[in-house]
């Protein structure tokens, strides 16, 4: 309905005023700007015009879990070119100073001639010291030729690392649009902890306010520097890696290919994780030789790939641990039960065979001891496929772990449900017999073993695994991250049970008691992975000391045989370096030899 | 001549062309501020293209018959609505693109889109013959219709279009002939809402002016009272809304109040900007000679600050003709909606008038310093699809009421 006030002459002369206000008002500080005050504005735009230049932040470094730096900054030098002001001529010098290809100048000119003449193009990084002096001391021979200082990456501590820390590349144009963080030619973490990390390590670009003149020539500071931000640097990342364990981890597998984890059991903090094959960090951080990473690519034991997190194993003897916790958790069976083992276990029409002769009336404790297969065979029925399967998700096989790296893989655990999907409803129950020692389509990465020995020594209690403590605050005290918090709610008397199998397998009767010591009780199991392409993997994973757990280990080496022979020593080792702090064990032990090791595990 | 007279009867030629002065002014302002940018480059080609597309456009929405307005305002709205949920939501898995939705190289951008929906379904809902602006529940469905894309935008957040849309309606509501103290209970919530970001002394002066206008304006107790409360609630919303924003989203609502505060944002901008059209002087630089602009010294300056290339290199004289311009493009759509007695019509080319004039007032306004920097385009000059698209749909319906309007007398 129409209101008695619809466009009425009032309200025409209100809009109709303000338009008129609007546009005297417009013009007069038009007038003011461009008539009576010109010549200001032309001497500010003529002589003096502010140009941002952004700082580049100092990134975070990472320091080992005793502040000791693993990764650092250091400086390196890139040369530029400002087009406005060089000369063709110098081409050829040039390229033979910087070695670059003939033509590569030319090249890079064309490439970049879009941008404004005067703004510097950066040619070359990584440009050694000598170079640098020598275009220094002769800048009157190359106009339009500077230099500035970048900041690279440093690895000298020994550590090499390569999966856990990563590296940093120049940001595509994708992520570039996603973040108006980053500039076109910035670096940001591209894998490991430099890109899990990468928003508490990049800190904040800083800006300067320079003052130049309408040919782009540097004139002075805008405003004395009163409007600069400062860049604030990135933060400090205190690991949770121990780097003499790490060191010693890394030389262990030198020239053999499979992974050492260890986690200190209370706090789930990854104290060493070593992947072999691995590659130099410090390639990366220069400019890349081609020829580096084509051979990286070709090669087929695949050095880029964090074994660690990302190879699933069939787990061996060592997931009988995983059926004994789990029974006794259960209540199916006691540590006073007895299973027969006649050298092997007959279902349906056949014999699965147990090494190692005839066991008799075996118990749970025994069983681990010696890992007779037999015992197994029948405990997996009595557990049952999806109870186990729920247990295995507890204690982390079967679902990522949740480390804070980025890409892992989930391992598998096969449950009723997949059987029947795959094979269906009568599937054949005998493929599930072999599942108790660990063979079949269940798989573990080694990392998931660590965290599953973790939460064995500290009785099902620990932390989602995890490679950074927190980073480093300003009065040189680390600020901790939060991690989340694991408590399996499982019987005590259960870990106990099989902690005392495990503490016989290396200081009993067992299949590793070549790795007994005296001062130090380390308890632990052993697992040979059939392998079907070649020699069978070598597996250990355990914890010492006994009594007060400070380190669980798990270790797997590829295609050398039995268990007891090569993957636990390589624990041993990691054990004895990191408890005993002030000796040079690190020295005495080279790679390990196998042993002629005892009967197939 | 006859067949010309008749022709100049239902198309109006005369604003025909002030547009086409404008976007050719545009043009050339776009084309020399992006030639030496090399992420730039391709705009002057994009917004011919964008050209041609709005130009087809405004044709179909000229030659429709006009009753097709009325059928084609709950769909518009309805789309403009989904859009800008859809901008919401896409906006927070890709990391936030500010409103934008992307389609191969091309950006959309629902909120301009929503501005004509949002006129269109204002104007026909208060130009219904049972619909008493000045009752509450007509003047609060009112409002619900053009605040809700509103509430929509500011969550992405796009405050500078939500100031665009509460003038608008502001507008609309006025000439619609909303009374005086209609236009009170409008005001004063945002009016206190706004105080209270100033800290409390303010809001309890603007609390207590509220209430002595309250009293001056003598209703019932019980509308008084609500009235009252609304307002204070008002001053509390703008807390709670703070407290369930990002601080992220903060942030940019506090450089936004306070420029001064960041010194990368608008404070460096504004300042490029005015050297820039102050050292034009009285003739300007000369085309493509304007070393503010060639240099690349101002941001966005084919967008936001558009005006600086023109005032650079044409000089005041260059701002005289595009002041004349605007001044005839301004005048004459005044007058469509004055002389149209229709109400509905009048509404929509009053709504339409308005976006363009406070488009106008406040890119300038940027441009010169003497409006905070919120990222307006200039209507058919500042490079930009959607506005462009927008802004000769909006001018396809005015053409169109002007087509039909011997009609309704």
């Amino acid at each position: 309905m129409k209101s008695e006030n619809f466009a009425s002459d009032n309200r025409r002369m209100l809009v109709k005023g303000v338009v008129f206000l609007i546009f005297v008002v417009y013009l007069v500080q038009l007038f003011r700007m461009q008539i009576i005050d010109v010549h200001l504005y032309e001497e500010k735009a003529s002589g003096n015009s502010i140009k941002p230049i952004e700082i580049a932040p100092y990134r975070g470094i990472f320091f080992d879990r005793n502040l000791n730096v693993i990764v650092e900054n250091i400086p390196s030098y890139t040369v530029r070119i400002i087009p406005q002001d060089y000369d063709k001529k110098n081409n050829e010098v040039l390229e033979t100073l910087l070695a670059l290809e003939k033509g590569t100048i030319e090249k890079f000119l064309i490439k970049n001639k879009d941008f404004g003449k005067h703004i510097p193009l950066k040619l070359k990084r990584a440009v050694d010291f000598k170079t640098i002096g020598f275009l220094d001391e002769n800048a009157e021979r190359f106009p339009g030729v500077d230099y500035i200082v970048e900041i690279q990456r440093g690895y000298k501590s020994g550590v090499s690392g390569a999966h856990i820390l990563g590296y940093s590349r120049e940001i595509s144009n994708e992520m570039l649009k996603k973040d108006d963080f980053y500039q076109p030619g910035d670096y940001i973490g591209f894998t490991g902890l430099e890109r899990k990390y990468e928003d508490e390590l990049r800190g904040e670009k800083g800006f300067q306010y320079i003052v130049v003149n309408n040919k782009g020539k540097y004139t002075g500071k805008y405003e004395n520097g009163s409007k600069d931000a400062p860049a604030i640097k990135g933060k400090d990342l205190v690991l949770s890696i121990d780097k003499r364990l790490q060191i010693a981890a890394e030389k262990a597998l030198a020239g053999r290919s499979g992974a050492v984890v260890c986690i200190e059991p209370a706090t789930g903090e990854i104290l060493a994780m070593a992947s072999a094959p691995d590659f130099e960090l410090a390639k990366f951080a220069d400019v890349l030789p081609k020829e580096y990473v084509q051979a990286l690519n070709n090669n087929p034991l695949k050095p880029q790939y964090n074994r660690a997190t990302l190879a699933a194993f069939s787990p061996g003897s060592t997931f009988k641990l995983l059926c004994s916790v789990s029974a006794l958790d259960m209540g199916v069976i006691t540590p006073n039960d007895y299973l027969p083992c006649n050298g092997g276990y007959q279902y349906g029409n056949r014999f699965f065979k147990c090494h190692g002769g005839v066991h008799g009336a075996i118990s749970v404790v025994r069983a681990i001891e010696q890992s007779c297969n037999a015992f197994f065979y029948q405990l997996i029925f009595k557990i049952g496929l999806d109870n186990l399967a729920n247990y295995a998700n507890k204690f982390g096989i079967g679902r990522r772990t949740g480390i804070d790296l980025g890409e892992e893989s989930p391992g598998f655990i096969p449950t009723t449900g997949y059987y029947e999907n795959k094979y269906g409803k009568n599937w054949p129950r005998g493929i599930a017999v072999s599942l108790g020692i660990g063979q079949g389509e269940v798989s573990i990465t080694p990392l998931q073993l660590a965290h599953f020995a973790a939460l064995i020594a500290n009785d099902g209690l620990s932390y989602v695994p995890h490679l950074v403590k927190g980073y480093l605050g300003a009065d040189k005290k680390i600020v901790p991250f939060q991690f989340e918090r694991e408590d399996l709610g499982m019987k005590k008397e259960a870990f106990a049970t099989v902690k005392q199998g495990m503490y016989l397998v290396v200081n009993g009767n067992g299949t590793a008691t070549n790795i007994r010591m005296n001062d130090i009780v380390i308890a632990g199991k052993t697992g040979t992975i059939q392998n079907p392409h070649g020699a069978d993997h070598s597996a250990f994973i355990g914890f010492a000391p006994y009594d007060n757990p400070k380190i669980a280990v798990a270790v797997i080496v590829e295609n050398v045989g039995w268990g007891s022979s090569f993957a636990a020593p390589i624990a041993k080792l990691m054990i004895e370096t990191y408890l005993k702090k002030n000796n040079s064990t690190d020295s005495t032990m080279a790679v390990p030899v196998p042993v002629g090791g005892h009967f197939e595990d | 001549m006859k067949i010309e007279s008749d022709i100049s009867e239902k198309f109006d030629f005369f604003l025909f062309f002030t547009v086409l002065a404008l976007i050719i002014i545009g043009l050339i302002a776009i084309y020399s501020s992006t030639l030496h940018n090399p992420f730039a480059k391709g705009n002057f080609l994009k917004q011919v293209l964008a050209l041609f597309v709005g130009l087809i456009a405004f044709f179909s929405i000229y030659s429709a018959p006009t009753n097709w307005l009325r059928s084609a305002t709950l769909p518009a709205y309805a789309t403009s609505i989904f859009l800008l949920l859809l901008v919401l939501v896409i906006g927070r898995i890709a990391g936030g693109a500010k409103g934008w939705i992307r389609i191969g190289g091309f950006g959309l951008q629902p909120a301009e889109f929503a501005k004509i929906a949002t006129i269109l379904a204002i104007s026909q809902y208060t130009s219904k013959s049972t619909v008493n602006i000045d009752t509450v529940k007509d003047l609060g469905i009112s409002l619900i219709i053009g605040l809700f894309p509103v509430a929509l935008i500011m969550l992405e957040p796009d405050l500078g279009s939500s100031f665009v849309f509460f003038t608008l309606i502001l507008v609309l509501l006025l000439w619609k002939g909303i009374s005086l103290f209609g236009l009170f209970v409008v005001l004063s919530p945002p009016m206190v809402a706004i105080s209270s970001l100033f800290g409390i002394y303010y809001i309890i002066g603007a609390l207590i002016l509220v209430a002595i206008a309250i009293l001056l304006f003598r209703r019932d107790l019980f509308f008084s009272i609500t009235i009252l409360a609304f307002n204070i609630a008002a001053a509390f919303f703008v807390d709670f809304v703070m407290g369930i924003l990002s601080p992220h989203q903060r942030k940019r609502i506090f450089s936004f109040l306070n420029p001064e505060s960041d010194p990368l944002g608008s404070g460096y901008n504004a300042l490029q900007a005015q050297i820039a059209i102050g050292s034009g002087g009285l003739f300007g630089k000369g085309f493509l000679q304007g070393n503010q602009t060639q240099n690349q010294f101002i941001p966005e300056q084919w967008t936001d600050f558009i005006y600086c290339t023109i005032g650079e290199e044409f000089g005041f004289i260059g701002a005289i003709v595009v002041f004349t311009i605007f001044a005839l493009f301004f005048y004459r759509l005044f007058k469509h909606a004055t002389s149209n007695t229709h109400e509905y019509h009048s509404l929509i080319v009053i709504g339409i008038f308005s976006v363009y004039f406070i488009h106008f007032v406040i890119n300038l306004g940027m441009a010169i310093g003497m409006m905070p920097v919120i990222g307006i385009p200039l209507p058919f000059i500042s490079y930009g699809g959607s506005s462009l698209l927008v802004n000769l749909s909006m001018l396809g319906i005015v053409q169109n009421i002007y087509k039909s309007r011997k009609q309704h007398v």
